[in-house]
């Protein structure tokens, strides 16, 4: 069953190609990214021993639960419409990133609201599903998705024009302080671990949470690959050009035998599943979160048929993903997915605390 | 020993007891119905020991053919392989009756098997027991019998292990069963339906098969069987997907050779469903998806057809649809003539006269033969219809269309439950001790 713990983590940690993370850390590179991404897997290995150890205190519940059980009613539903929105915003955000990706790779001509459009229906559709079959989507796409994107980095780091003297470069700037921006986006990559405060749910009361030490070093070759492969195809200083760096860094690369030859199309028909999965995964979050605000909810993990009220909540945050499109541009949108990351990390560091002290006043005699 | 048999085995409307008396004596006799003669157990044991023209206990002792059992614990055992177990003034008697069916039984006709049994299902529900019983010779076999249909009475059997069935898919089966309202209800497929209760479906969620020794491998693994009579075929449920990708050929033959199998067919509903709308795609809205050379012959392919390439998906998957349709509906002999005449079209004339390009007449042959590669037939339909919407999105999207849906195909396979149990679900290793997740929450 700790597989299931490790799709949570996988998908979340590819997603941060989506979610600019690679840009900010190039944006970052000479003052402090290189700290960063030494530091980040420390605090995320932490984090994940916290959090994990905290909810094995509490098997089969998900964060609406716990957070009800000890504190007043408005707290709780004030932090859960505040979690919801902070998940409806990274989806939202790697969406439209998407949405732009597409119109500019696949179809130039087409209105990207109508691509945006889609996207969002489709995960829509999904979110709305129930959380077991959210689960199972999850495993399916990982692992129809996974060996690709091993392959790509596999050519990727094997190619003769990656550079190993700019990365040699920027990793001399290892000494420099990291900025918060730099950090919060390098902790990004550990954050899949969060999915639990609801996945929780699914997790049988005797289950043991295992190969955590497998998560850093796991984590640590991800962020090192993204952040220093991109320098090694561009220079140290040609990377800061690309906001969609990684797209970019695969349209660099061809393969020479084979149907396709620019592998950017795999790149993105691969990453265009994660988003999707990824959007799927964070609004159902939301939704459930919602849905956990209301007294009279009991939470189900695999409902027989899915409630009205799924519908009416994912309804909403499709609108109001096509709205955030229509009024946000790309640079806003990049200031605030910065601004997400950082507000992120403060949010899980006070979210794991907290579920944290409750685990352990919960063993305490009273 | 009627109490100790009927102890012994699990409950089964087939597993007969009875006590006779003819005045004089009284005798108790067990057997399967289903495993046996029922006119050679009348020929010689009942009429015999009605008729007592001689004290039937005399006639136990003479003729050879009724032996002594001495030891309780091989009753089961002989039941099972269709013996008659008499019990006269505490003595145990067995006598053979049983009745096998080999060479009369009719062959596997969807589901052949190059090496493994041949003999299918039976139209007669006691013949298709007899088969199952004998493959499957264990006491926990349960038995029932039910009814459905106000007209038509059909009466059906569920099959399934006591020990390792899933009470709360029993139950389900039960209680859907038993609230089916229908008038006639003739085919095995029918049944579905009626089971699955869902009218839109895309997928079938219950596994339609004629092979005997699927069904007993699967009431092995815990799965109910129901078997309807006047249909050579049984419903297997709860199914998953990857049951209907897997022939029962897999488990006969070698290791890896079946592992490459069962990833082709994989390959080959990944071709049959999304190669006509790649194929748009590819010429309406991405030609520089290929490499260069690959791009200008298909280009150089399509020079001659005036129309945009939806058009010609569309004639050439109507022709090659309507020929399978054909193929299956003509009787046998005028059907080769079909394949001809319909092979000869798509082959070289179409592309001849500039209807469609060549490239496209490769697109539709490989899609209708990876069609075929599927081993059960419910699913190859199945997978049949699931192009067209694909080629829907290909038109107005492109290739992000096709591959936003692909992913609701997957949402939908992932959102199928069959009577409560996840339909395409990768079941790895599980640790019993953990239990299975989404378990907390059945309670």
């Amino acid at each position: 069953m700790n597989r299931y713990f490790f799709y949570l983590f996988l998908f979340v940690a590819l997603m941060n190609i989506m979610i600019f993370v690679p840009h900010i850390l190039n944006d970052n590179r000479f003052d402090g990214s290189v700290a960063a991404i030494l530091i980040s897997p420390i605090f995320g290995s932490i984090m994940i021993y916290m959090f994990t150890n905290a909810l094995s205190r509490f098997p089969g519940q998900g964060l609406p639960e716990i957070f009800s059980q000890y504190f007043p009613r408005w707290f709780t539903t004030a932090y859960m419409i505040f979690y919801a929105m902070m998940y409806w915003f990274s989806s939202t955000v790697v969406a439209m990133a998407f949405a732009v990706l597409i119109n500019r790779f696949f179809n130039p001509d087409a209105n990207v609201l109508i691509i945006m459009s889609i996207i969002v229906l489709a995960s829509g559709y999904a979110a709305t599903r129930s959380t077991l079959t959210v689960m199972l989507l999850i495993e399916i796409i990982i692992i129809l998705n996974v060996p690709i994107i091993l392959f790509i980095i596999f050519k990727m780091v094997t190619s003769p024009q990656l550079n190993l003297d700019s990365i040699h470069v920027v990793a001399n700037y290892v000494w420099h302080w990291p900025s918060l921006a730099s950090l919060a986006a390098a902790t990004f990559i550990f954050t899949g671990y969060i999915n639990l405060s609801l996945f929780n749910r699914l997790f049988p009361p005797n289950f043991r949470f295992k190969f955590l030490w497998m998560y850093p070093i796991l984590g640590l070759i991800i962020l090192l690959v993204t952040f220093f492969v991109p320098i090694g195809f561009h220079g140290s200083q040609g990377t800061a050009q690309y906001i969609y760096l990684w797209t970019i860094t695969a349209d660099s690369l061809m393969m020479q035998y084979g149907f396709i030859e620019r592998v950017m199309f795999l790149f993105l028909i691969v990453f265009l599943n994660l988003s999707l999965v990824y959007t799927t995964a964070a609004w159902h979050q939301a939704m459930e979160f919602l849905k956990g605000c209301m007294p009279s909810m009991k939470p189900e993990t695999d409902s027989p048929k899915a409630p009205i009220s799924n519908y009416v909540i994912l309804g909403i945050f499709t609108m109001a993903s096509i709205l955030y499109m229509v009024m946000v541009n790309e640079n806003m949108n990049l200031a605030i997915t910065t601004a997400w990351l950082i507000i992120r990390m403060f949010t899980e560091v006070a979210t794991v605390a907290t579920v944290f002290i409750l685990s352990r006043r919960r063993l305490m005699p009273r | 020993m009627i109490e100790r048999i009927k102890l012994l085995f699990a409950e089964a409307v087939d597993v007969k007891t009875a006590l006779l008396s003819n005045g004089e004596a009284s005798i108790e006799i067990a057997y399967l119905s289903s495993l046996c003669k029922e006119d050679k157990i009348n020929n010689c044991i009942m009429v015999p020991f009605t008729k007592a023209e001689i004290p039937f206990s005399r006639h136990l002792e003479t003729n050879p053919e009724y032996e002594q059992v001495e030891d309780p614990a091989k009753w089961q055992d002989m039941l099972l392989r269709g013996y008659v177990l008499i019990q006269s003034h505490s003595i145990i008697y067995s006598f053979l009756a049983s009745d096998v069916i080999s060479s009369d039984g009719s062959l596997t006709q969807v589901e052949s098997a190059i090496q493994g049994p041949q003999l299918a299902l039976s139209e007669d529900l006691n013949k298709s027991l007899n088969l199952i019983r004998s493959m499957y010779p264990s006491p926990e076999l349960c038995v029932e019998q039910y009814t459905v249909g106000y007209e038509s009475r059909t009466p059906l059997y569920i099959l399934f292990d006591q020990r390792h069935v899933d009470s709360m898919v029993l139950d389900n089966v039960r209680s859907k069963l038993t609230s089916i309202n229908a008038d006639i209800v003739h085919a095995a497929g029918e049944l579905e339906k009626l089971l699955v209760g869902k009218r839109l479906h895309l997928f079938p969620t219950v596994l339609i098969t004629e092979r005997p020794d699927r069904i007993s491998r699967s009431i092995g693994k815990g799965k109910v069987v129901v078997l309807i009579k006047g249909s050579m075929f049984a419903l297997i449920l709860p199914a998953t997907f990857f049951e209907f990708m897997h022939a029962i050929e897999d488990n006969y033959e070698a290791f890896w050779m079946t592992r490459f199998l069962i990833f082709l067919r994989f390959a080959s509903i990944v071709l049959t469903i999304t190669l006509p709308a790649l194929y748009i795609a590819v010429v309406s809205y991405n030609p520089e998806l290929f490499r260069v050379q690959l791009a200008f012959s298909i280009a150089a392919s399509r020079s001659a057809v005036p129309y945009p390439s939806f058009i010609e998906v569309f004639i050439m998957l109507f022709m090659i649809e309507t020929l399978i349709e054909a193929s299956i509906r003509l009787p046998r002999y005028i059907g080769s003539t079909a394949t001809t005449v319909g092979g000869l079209i798509l082959g070289q004339a179409a592309q001849q006269a500039g209807l469609v390009s060549s490239i496209m007449i490769i697109v539709t042959s490989v899609v209708a033969i990876s069609n075929f590669v599927i081993p059960i037939n419910s699913m190859s339909f199945a997978i049949r219809f699931l192009k067209y919407p694909l080629i829907g999105a290909a038109i107005f999207f492109g290739l992000s269309g096709i591959a936003v849906g692909v992913f609701l195909y997957i949402v939908y396979l992932c959102n199928l439950r069959s009577f409560g149990k996840p339909y395409f679900r990768l079941h790895g290793k599980l640790n019993p001790a953990e239990g299975d997740i989404g378990g907390a929450d059945i309670k």
